[in-house]
């Protein structure tokens, strides 16, 4: 019906040329001058009025997603397969309450992220308004840093600063709380004000005088061992790292987040190291009299039991862009505070001669290399989940995203990993997050469509997510999801067996859906592969198929990761699988 | 085995002003498994910012890792410790006493407040360790309603 009033609700000026300019315009050309181009989000009623200027914002290209935990599992999948941070739209409330989990995984694994969510109006924060929430308290532990912003004069400024502060030294998620009438109302434009950011130490407790006695101190060593993780693939220290390693000639292993950082057929390759790592990698690190710890937070996963975590070490050598980390868990002789990178590059020009017992050291790894390989059941009558990761493995050519889920899934393909340069192998380490692997997947297809994704999940995780499958096929991702379906929970089932008296308790995933059905309900193709010699057609037939495809693998329900070090024992203790 | 004094800081701490600025620093505190003995806030000399000092234990963790935490704050922009330095650090006592307490407790450095034929008000300033003493002195007059600041600490010029 034409008519002459004007609009109830009028869309602000367009932004642009124009002297007055609402908040969410101030917020969406912030992200277009980041470089953003896209953005995972849901609307709701706290920010609807910076939706309602997203299509004058072309742009930025919005992913609607099904539940706002996948919004912030696809911008860490994104964040972490490009490098740039992701983008978070939520709305107040049980919008930006349902991003925790997302917040914590990437918090937890240094990600770089930032999460917009609507508030309330100023006026009502603190009256239990409609869909309120203390999101700043119930996010500031799981965050870089956050904002709350009750006026239109803090924008832009605090949208570049959390961009800032997100992707520089140790990256992580930021977010800004903004309140709706902040959102809605028009200001005079105004030339951008400088950082308010006296607090933001960045590299003001870089430490690197001692990357001479740590160079001398790697060299001398008769057994050394160089650890990796999370840092060197997150500052590119990957080149510096081998060097370092042929150079001084000192085996390296990496942790479940490290995996990626060194080429895992190099000779000097130990694997994965930590509570679920390789057997000749535990060996090493607890023979080993001089450790370097690069780029990583040296936690329980990597130490097992913390006193006997490299009993034999005489001096630990650590590196990390984080002073923080510096003696939080195990005390360093020599520390170096930097980016791996830098910190790397550092200590290369130092390396002279190198230990005459080297050689030895070496031949002694290769020897526990060949008496604790990894190996798994064969020939029991069922689907081994190796068996179908070793074929995805050849097929991904070193080259493909792969996206892990949590539990036997998430370390089988760790331990299966076999690219030997550096590549994107995903996962939730820190926050071990189930149903992280389908909405990473969605990011890293985003951000890296040129590569074949791959996402590896268990049944149990992946139903925890399950609804971005439309997602995927509406943007017709090509994601190919392999489900290692043995319903149950097959980690904790594991746990319960081998150090709870085995009491399988509340692991049975009986009621599951057919999950072949369920694909076709989203309008994918899914097939069921239950023996060996159906693997490989399946696989081809997915890589065939334009868009996501799902298979869901029928597997050993008694399948269990080895080596494993059992609950509160030593690292020296791990369990390997049985010998057939 | 380290002893209960040696896991105490004092530190004080420039911060900028804003809503979240406490919670923030009293989260921190909490979740890495510290524990507060005392904390005063008050402005400081920068417009836009406070001090606060805070008496810290740091309960089961590293020692250094109180310092280091906070410092990873963007809310925090300098941190002193001064747990190992010559420090100036006061508290402060108001309490209200019987009338016939006062005399002797002005005697010992307290100062009337409010004057009264039953009860009067006092205030008395000094170092933890004094403070300590003067309130003992309160208890055995029997006093009636005492309250106590955590310190401010300053470190000594010299």
């Amino acid at each position: 019906m034409p008519s002459t009033a004007p609009h109830p609700n009028p869309p602000p000026n367009r932004a642009e040329g124009s002297v007055r300019v609402s908040g969410a315009d101030l917020v969406l050309e912030a992200l277009e001058e980041e470089g953003v181009d896209l953005i995972f989000g849901y609307p709701g009623g706290a920010n609807l009025p910076i939706y309602q200027r997203l299509p004058e914002h072309p742009k930025l290209q919005h992913i609607l997603v099904r539940h706002e935990q996948g919004a912030a599992h696809m911008a860490d999948g994104y964040a972490r397969a490009c490098g740039r941070p992701g983008v978070v739209f939520a709305t107040s409330g049980p919008g930006a309450l349902n991003l925790v989990t997302g917040l914590c995984t990437a918090y937890m694994d240094s990600v770089p992220m930032i999460a917009i969510t609507g508030q309330v109006n100023s006026t009502q924060v603190g009256r239990d308004a409609f869909q309120e929430s203390d999101v700043i308290g119930a996010t500031s532990s799981v965050t870089k840093h956050s904002y709350l912003v009750t006026d239109i004069a803090q924008l832009p400024r605090v949208i570049h600063e959390a961009f800032h502060i997100a992707t520089t030294g140790r990256p992580g998620p930021v977010l800004i709380d903004i309140c709706k009438d902040v959102q809605m109302v028009v200001a005079e434009r105004t030339p951008r004000a400088p950082f308010s950011l006296a607090g933001y130490h960045l590299n003001g407790h870089t430490k690197l005088e001692d990357a001479k006695v740590a160079a001398q101190a790697l060299a001398h060593a008769e057994r050394p061992v160089i650890l990796a993780g999370h840092g060197v693939l997150l500052s590119h220290a990957e080149q510096a790292l081998l060097d370092l390693a042929e150079k001084s000639g000192v085996p390296v292993g990496t942790t479940l987040l490290g995996i990626g950082g060194f080429p895992v057929n190099h000779p000097l390759s130990l694997h994965m190291t930590g509570f679920m790592g390789t057997g000749w990698c535990l060996k090493a690190v607890q023979n080993a009299d001089v450790l370097m710890m690069v780029g990583m937070r040296v936690d329980d996963r990597v130490t097992a039991r913390l006193a006997d975590f490299a009993p034999k070490v005489t001096t630990f050598i650590h590196i990390d862009i984080d002073g923080s980390e510096m003696g939080k868990n195990v005390r360093p002789h020599i520390e170096l505070v930097a980016d791996a990178r830098s910190a790397l590059e550092a200590i290369l020009p130092h390396i002279d001669s190198v230990h005459e017992g080297r050689g030895a050291w070496l031949t002694q790894i290769d020897a526990w290399r060949e008496e604790h390989p990894l190996r798994y059941t064969h020939s029991n009558g069922h689907l081994q989940p190796q068996d179908v990761l070793i074929d995805m493995y050849r097929r991904c050519r070193n080259e493909a995203v792969v996206v892990a889920d949590v539990g036997q899934n998430q370390i089988w393909a760790a331990l299966w990993w076999n690219y030997d340069r550096p590549g994107l192998f995903i996962n939730s380490g820190g926050a071990g997050t189930m149903g992280f692997a389908l909405p990473a997947a969605i990011g890293a297809k985003f951000a890296r469509p040129d590569l074949d994704v791959w996402c590896v999940a268990g049944e149990g995780g992946f139903v925890m997510t399950a609804q971005e499958l439309s997602v995927a096929v509406e943007h017709q991702l090509d994601i190919k999801i392999v489900l290692l379906n043995n319903f149950s929970l097959g980690m904790v089932r594991q746990f319960q067996d081998d150090f709870y008296g085995g009491v399988r308790s509340q692991v049975e995933l009986t009621h599951i859906p057919d999950f072949v059905k369920l694909a076709d309900a989203y309008g994918l193709p899914g097939v069921r592969v239950d023996k060996l010699a159906d693997v490989g057609p399946a696989m081809d037939a997915a890589q065939r198929t334009k868009g996501p495809y799902l298979i869901d693998f029928r597997i050993d329900p008694e399948a269990n990761v080895y080596p494993i070090v059992p609950l509160g024992k030593s690292l020296n203790d791990f369990w390997e699988a049985p010998h057939q | 085995m380290i002893t209960q004094s040696e896991r105490i800081r004092v530190l004080s701490v420039l911060v900028e002003d804003g809503s979240s600025t406490l919670t923030k620093v009293a989260g921190m505190i909490r979740r890495r498994g510290f524990h507060v003995q005392a904390i005063t806030v008050g402005p400081s000399g920068e417009a836009g910012r406070s001090r606060m000092t805070l008496q810290i234990d740091a309960g089961h963790a590293e020692v250094d890792q109180v310092r280091k935490q906070l410092e990873r704050l963007v809310e925090v922009v300098e941190i002193e410790d001064l747990t190992e330095h010559a420090v100036h650090s006061r508290e402060l006592v108001v309490a209200r006493v019987a009338a016939a307490a006062v005399p002797d407790l002005v005697a010992k450095g307290a100062r009337v407040l409010e004057p009264g034929s039953v009860t009067t008000t006092i205030e008395f300033a000094g170092e933890g360790d004094q403070v300590g003493a003067f309130v003992e002195e309160l208890r055995r007059h029997g006093n009636l309603d005492v309250v106590r600041s955590g310190p401010v600490v300053m470190r000594r010029t010299v």
